[in-house]
């Protein structure tokens, strides 16, 4: 994959830098009369200056949940949470597979035990100097601690050895290869253990990292801002003094304050707003590939969907490109499997098995006793691209004889009643965002005890030895034919409806350079630097 | 002695908003249950766990009969403590104190543009009555009635902010951090948020002046031989201005409820928003305590509306 194929920008910035200060001066003039000249001249307004002191504002779409990495629990709290947290493992941008991060390298020596290697010299932002201990203290906290809701990423881990001031043995109860990408995500994230302990346990709201920013405030549901912090060596190459991030809900509100120059950097946007952006001279796009599905989850207790067949039937009946151009605004890639082509465990062999096909559809809905079609109760969320997405599948359904009604509601409503102890619903229309290891995401999404596997049913045969079998190899080849053979069992028993992955939209205002996106779809802001 | 009756006013009228509290809270904390969501599986987060959910369900206390729950939450906030928001931890109190400032803020300077803007255009609909401009300004009053504010800001923004760049798009500054900043910030929320106020305030003006004029002692009064624009501001206005106080208590108390959407429309981070995604969430605490902050400033605008209007005109009875 090209990283920089959707990348275009335009040059013509003067007007976002020179244009609100005069706007201030002719508001000012408007009010000079009314209020106290004095207290209103004071230039307390200031753009941000460009080079290394500049601050970088962005537009986030959610107030995180937490900024302790170990009791966070919404997957929009990374974007904030990286900056301030160096992880152990680091990935590729556009594949995802591992590289270096505060481990330096790592080895299995066999296939139970993961050594790694600190990078010395790193502090965090006390004072505390990382190393071996520090990382026992968090990985321990981590997979032990009441309140974690990390517990089963290191769920394979058994015990945590410090064997030097920078070696740390990770001893393993089983074979868990996927262990590198897991320390790239939040059970990597390493938290200084002295604030650990000066603050009982409680990180949240006074997190301190070994990442290039240093916590500064957190407004609720208003702005978490960070600065630089000083004492930085490691690889990223950051040339901001702060960051601030504005917590703007609403997507059309965040592309706005990117327009008007509120913010330079705005994500998560929605593919709609892709064309607009294009169309916009003062602003660079980005809309690149993520590992986000859009799909349908299946309660396979449930009839018919207990009948393989029928939920093949689903998978033929969907057209996937139609549904990316419709119902995506085209920012989007049609989903045959779990995975992007561009990711590493991509399995182009599974991605073939189910191509746009209403005969075939209704025939295997025929075989499966259903001549005449099926009725399914339908669940889906109810803002508007969601909708439209829902739209689009009830008519492509409706060609095949799968028939029914969508019932929509919140995100978290309608989740908890299909998830939760209610069980309502055949299939919810919702999304995976996606785990840096794609081990961890099988197995939440199709082990039988598994929260999202609706109807907790067993997965097939040989789904459990393969994933096993992922895991047990360090060596990426190796893993990636145990991953295609999980996906094959996934897909060949149609245990999902995947549908397309969303496209990581940004904008940014022409000032800002070096930022690139990345597969996981939560922007990082390493190489980011102002433009003056 | 008037004060002693005022004073007694107060007392009871306090005492009558403590039922209103108590009910307006128990609906909220109903309607809160009636949502079919789950804050526990929000906390847990992606990677939940029936077991962790449960856990988090315990540690929280939303296993807990509802009458047991609300109860707590009552005798909480009987003793002052709001309790903490379930997903970020932050005491309600800590954050109502945050955002409530910026939706007044705005609410207010909503108010006084109605009022600015709203005044002029009823006494000049009132002293033309039935003319052209009477019409023409009553007919972009039902207009001002029906535009939706969300829809207005958006235009607002567009004209304002996106193309002609005085004003900012999004955002807010807190008006204790600078209050001068706070009012740039302000300025287009509140214009989305006053066309309704303006249009409100300029009808009833009129028709409340047109009906003064026609009474019998502005005639008694043109008969005297006192001029028309004599009678109209000493006279007139003096009148009209219970009405007009009783008018703009009740405007303030709409534009508080509306600003809800014109938050989302300008990201300010005030009580509104904090609301909607309380309520998207399931976080019943922070909807309880908003709401709360919410009725308490209606009820102290009633009353504060209700004693001016004795003021104004003593003939009102403080009973």
């Amino acid at each position: 994959m090209n990283h920089h194929d959707n990348h275009y920008h335009n040059d013509d910035d003067d007007l976002i830098i020179n244009g609100v200060p005069m706007g201030r001066r002719a508001f000012l003039g408007m009010l000079s009369g009314a209020v106290a000249a004095g207290t209103l001249m004071s230039p307390s307004w200031s753009w941000a200056q460009a080079g290394g002191q500049a601050t970088l504002t962005v537009s986030a779409p959610a107030n995180p949940s937490s900024l302790d990495p170990a009791t966070g629990g919404s997957g929009s709290d990374h974007v904030l949470l990286f900056p301030m947290y160096d992880t152990l493992v680091n990935w590729n941008p556009a594949t995802l597979s591992a590289t270096p991060g505060l481990a330096q390298k790592w080895s299995f020596p066999d296939p139970k035990t993961l050594v790694l290697e600190l990078r010395p010299g790193v502090t965090f932002h006390d004072g505390t100097p990382f190393n071996a201990e520090a990382v026992k203290t968090n990985i321990d906290r981590s997979r032990t601690a009441e309140f974690s809701n990390i517990r089963q990423d290191l769920s394979s881990v058994d015990q945590v050895e410090v064997s030097g001031e920078h070696v740390v043995t990770l001893h393993l109860k089983n074979p868990d290869s996927a262990l590198p990408l897991i320390l790239s995500d939040r059970a990597g994230m390493m938290v200084s253990p002295k604030a650990l302990a000066d603050n009982n346990n409680r990180v949240d709201r006074n997190p301190v990292g070994a990442g290039f920013m240093r916590f500064q405030k957190w407004d609720d549901g208003s702005e978490v801002a960070m600065t630089r912090y000083a004492d930085y060596n490691g690889p990223n190459k950051l040339a901001v003094g702060a960051i601030s991030f504005k917590i703007i809900t609403d997507s059309a509100t965040r592309l706005r304050s990117v327009m008007s120059g509120q913010a330079q950097m705005a994500y998560h946007l929605d593919g709609r707003q892709k064309q607009m952006i294009e169309r916009l001279p003062t602003l660079q796009g980005f809309a690149d590939p993520t590992i986000y599905c859009y799909q349908f989850y299946m309660n396979m207790a449930r009839k018919p969907l207990d009948d393989v067949r029928v939920r093949q039937a689903i998978n033929y009946a969907v057209d996937r490109e139609t549904f990316v151009r419709v119902a995506m605004a085209g920012a989007g890639e049609p989903a045959y499997m779990n995975l992007p082509k561009s990711h590493w465990a991509y399995d182009p062999e599974t991605a073939k098995l189910y191509s746009h096909d209403p005969d075939k559809a209704r025939a295997l809905l025929k075989e499966a006793g259903h001549a005449d079609g099926i009725e399914l109760d339908l669940r889906g969320y109810n803002d508007q691209s969601s909708v439209q997405m829902q739209e689009v599948l009830m008519e492509q359904f409706s060609k095949v004889g799968i028939r029914g009604r969508f019932r929509t509601g919140t995100i978290a409503d309608m989740s908890a009643a299909y998830f939760g102890q209610e069980k309502a619903g055949h299939m919810l229309l919702s999304a995976w965002t996606g785990r840096p290891d794609p081990s961890l995401s099988y197995s939440l999404l199709y082990s039988g005890t598994s929260y999202f596997n609706a109807g907790q049913v067993k997965p097939p045969e040989g789904f459990d030895q393969a994933l096993l079998d992922s895991r047990s190899s360090d060596d990426q080849s190796q893993r990636q034919q145990a991953l295609a053979r999980v996906q094959r069992i996934v897909m060949e028993n149609a245990l999902v409806v995947p549908l397309a992955f969303r496209q990581s939209i940004v904008a940014t205002t022409a000032q800002v350079q070096g930022f690139e996106n990345n597969l996981l779809g939560k922007p990082k802001f390493n190489n980011v630097s102002l433009k003056a | 002695m008037v004060t002693r009756v005022k004073q007694r006013m107060v007392i009871s009228r306090l005492l009558q908003a403590l039922p209103i509290l108590v009910l307006a809270t128990f609906i909220v904390f109903c309607l809160m249950q009636l949502i079919p969501g789950d804050v526990a599986v929000t906390l847990a987060g992606e990677n939940a766990s029936v077991e962790r959910i449960a856990e988090i369900r315990q540690a929280y206390g939303l296993d807990q009969p509802f009458f047991v729950q609300y109860g707590q939450w009552l005798w909480q906030a009987a003793s002052g403590d709001l309790g903490t928001a379930l997903l970020s931890g932050e005491p309600v109190a800590q954050t109502i104190a945050r955002t409530f400032p910026n939706t007044l803020l705005v609410a207010v300077y909503a108010t006084l543009l109605s009022i600015v803007i709203g005044v002029p255009l009823g006494i000049l609909a009132a002293t033309r009555s039935g003319s052209k401009l009477d019409g023409g300004i009553m007919g972009a009053a039902s207009l001002g009635v029906a535009l939706p504010n969300f829809w207005f800001g958006m235009i607002l923004v567009l004209f304002f902010a996106l193309t002609l760049r005085w004003f900012p798009a999004t955002g807010f500054v807190s008006p204790f951090e600078d209050f001068s900043q706070a009012l740039w910030y302000a300025t287009l929320p509140a214009l989305a948020l006053c066309t309704n106020g303006i249009a409100e305030v300029a009808r009833q003006l009129r028709s409340s002046l047109v009906e003064i004029q026609s009474s019998q002692h502005v005639r008694t009064l043109h008969a005297k031989g006192l001029s028309p624009a004599r009678i109209l501001w000493l006279h007139g206005l003096k009148n009209v201005s219970v009405n007009l106080l009783t008018v703009v208590g009740l405007l303030f108390n709409k534009i508080l409820a509306a600003t809800v959407v014109v938050e989302a429309v300008f990201a300010i981070p005030g009580i509104g928003s904090s609301i909607v995604n309380a309520v998207l969430q399931g976080d019943f605490p922070v909807v309880q305590g908003a709401v709360l902050a919410m009725v308490v400033t209606v009820i102290v605008v009633n009353l504060l509306t209700d004693l001016l209007c004795t003021l104004l005109d003593p003939r009102i009875n403080a009973s």
